[in-house]
């Protein structure tokens, strides 16, 4: 990752959504993006240029669009309409975004047109996100990273959000990974929670 | 034998399909595999297959195929009768707030020229205040109570549009509680085929999301109604009865949304007991 001054940026084509330029390289927000904010609290997590990503959850395309900027291929797969309009506007323009109108809870729908990914990205915010990461973790290689933005107001507004943390770690490794880190992302995106996952074995 | 877009990887090699877009697209559908039954494509061992080895140009054409598909599934979910409805509501609201901004505002402005103007005891009907207000001000300030009048004229309109959209759309919800409050549960649900798959409970409490999360979280009573309190035989009922009345009527409108979702055309044998119902629960102790 390339850091300007401690400033996280990334290289790539600018003016996607405003963003600041600093030498010629995009910054990207810590609070804007939770990935960003991952790195930012220290996360390791490489994205290179050899690397395919299945990204799920991927909105309006500005997270995906500095993921574009470090990784090889990026698979992003949005279902609502709104957000997919601006999707296909950023990926119009980064040809190594496959833009992907799907559900990310059916993932039998898109598989025919999706690779074996050494990344998986999920920023999703539904109760059963937890559920769905490990549905799509069939397209996570061996050695492959996987990386949750657990938003634990979506999974269940009425508990502590420690509490659905802990509860979907646990989830999670009965289901087949191996949780590597857990981070929370304040102060820059409350109540959520990065955690970072490789498969068992 | 595995099947993907650009074509089947089996025992004997690999076999290119070959179409255009529309027929990728039909083709997708007939090789979607079963939950569970997914064979995700490794590129490493496909290309051992005979599948070409060049990414990039793989990359380029399936990036034409997704684009293709993406756009043609917005532009089948924006033609969606329910779509625009959708988007009148929501000015419509908006529009509302405008004007109740800037009228409170006018009214401001309108007390510091005038100290000894109050709305106390005058009883001055909402559309009767602009005029009076009008008198008396400066040309920027006549232009702003101009302009909220013209909002207002725009405003009547877009409802008679809405309510007109509403019930072609939505005939069967519109009948039990008026299109402009149909309109604005779909509003609230995001569309038509989403609120036709909530139960009647949640339309019961739809855009009473405060009170609902605060029940929730804290143990406060539970919203009784939402946006259909704006429906004259919740409001209008006996305090004690409009929970009840709310939550009868929230049943029926679950099953008039799916009347309109799945068989889009009013059904008069269901709106006629369903009213009967609504009304009984109204009067009854």
């Amino acid at each position: 990752m390339i850091w300007l001054d401690n400033v996280l940026v990334s290289p790539g084509e600018g003016g996607v959504y405003g963003e600041h330029i600093l030498k010629g390289y995009r910054v990207w927000d810590p609070y804007r993006s939770k990935l960003a904010a991952y790195y930012y609290l220290g996360g390791e997590f490489e994205l290179r240029s050899d690397q395919v990503v299945l990204y799920l959850g991927a909105a309006n395309g500005t997270t995906v669009s500095h993921v574009s900027d470090y990784a090889g291929t990026v698979y992003a797969v949005e279902f609502a309409p709104r957000p997919m309009q601006d999707l296909l506007a950023v990926a119009r323009r980064r040809t190594n975004i496959v833009p992907i109108m799907a559900d990310a809870s059916r993932p039998e729908a898109y598989a025919p047109l999706v690779e074996m990914a050494d990344i998986v990205y999920q920023d999703i915010a539904q109760p059963g996100q937890v559920e769905i990461a490990l549905e799509n973790s069939i397209f996570l290689k061996r050695g492959g990273r996987m990386l949750l933005m657990l938003k634990t107001r979506s999974i269940d507004m009425a508990r502590d959000p420690k509490e659905v943390l802990s509860v979907s770690r646990e989830a999670l490794e009965s289901g087949e990974v191996n949780v590597l880190d857990v981070k929370w992302l304040d102060p820059y995106h409350h109540d959520h929670a990065a955690v970072l996952c490789t498969l068992q074995g | 034998m595995q099947s993907y877009w650009f074509g089947d990887i089996g025992s004997q090699g690999f076999t290119p399909f070959h179409g255009d877009n529309h027929e990728m697209e039909e083709r997708l559908l007939a090789i979607t595999p079963v939950p569970g039954r997914v064979v995700p494509l490794d590129w490493s061992t496909a290309t051992g297959a005979g599948v070409p080895d060049d990414h990039g140009e793989y990359i380029r054409t399936l990036r034409d195929f997704c684009f293709y598909l993406a756009e043609k599934r917005i532009a089948d979910l924006y033609r969606s009768r329910d779509a625009e409805l959708l988007q009148m509501v929501r000015t419509l609201d908006e529009i509302d707030e405008v004007i109740n901004l800037l009228t409170e505002r006018a009214v401001e402005w309108h007390r510091v020229k005038n100290p000894g103007f109050t709305r106390k005891y005058a009883r001055i009907p909402r559309d009767k205040i602009l005029p009076r207000l009008r008198k008396g001000g400066s040309m920027a300030f006549r232009q702003v109570i101009t302009d909220i009048e013209h909002l207002s004229a725009t405003r009547s309109a877009l409802m008679k549009e809405v309510s007109v959209r509403a019930d072609e759309v939505m005939p069967n919800c519109s009948a039990l509680i008026g299109g402009l409050v149909a309109a604005r549960l779909v509003s609230q649900a995001g569309s038509l085929a989403v609120l036709s798959r909530l139960p009647g409970s949640s339309i019961q409490v739809l855009g009473a999301r405060t009170a609902l999360f605060s029940h929730m979280r804290g143990g406060t009573p539970p919203p009784k109604h939402g946006i259909i309190f704006q429906h004259r035989r919740v409001h209008n009922a006996p305090q004690e009865l409009r929970g009840k009345v709310a939550r009868v009527l929230a049943a029926k409108l679950a099953i008039a949304a799916r009347l309109d979702y799945y068989r889009q055309e009013p059904v008069e044998d269901f709106i006629r007991k369903a009213q009967e119902t609504v009304d009984n629960a109204g009067r009854s102790r």
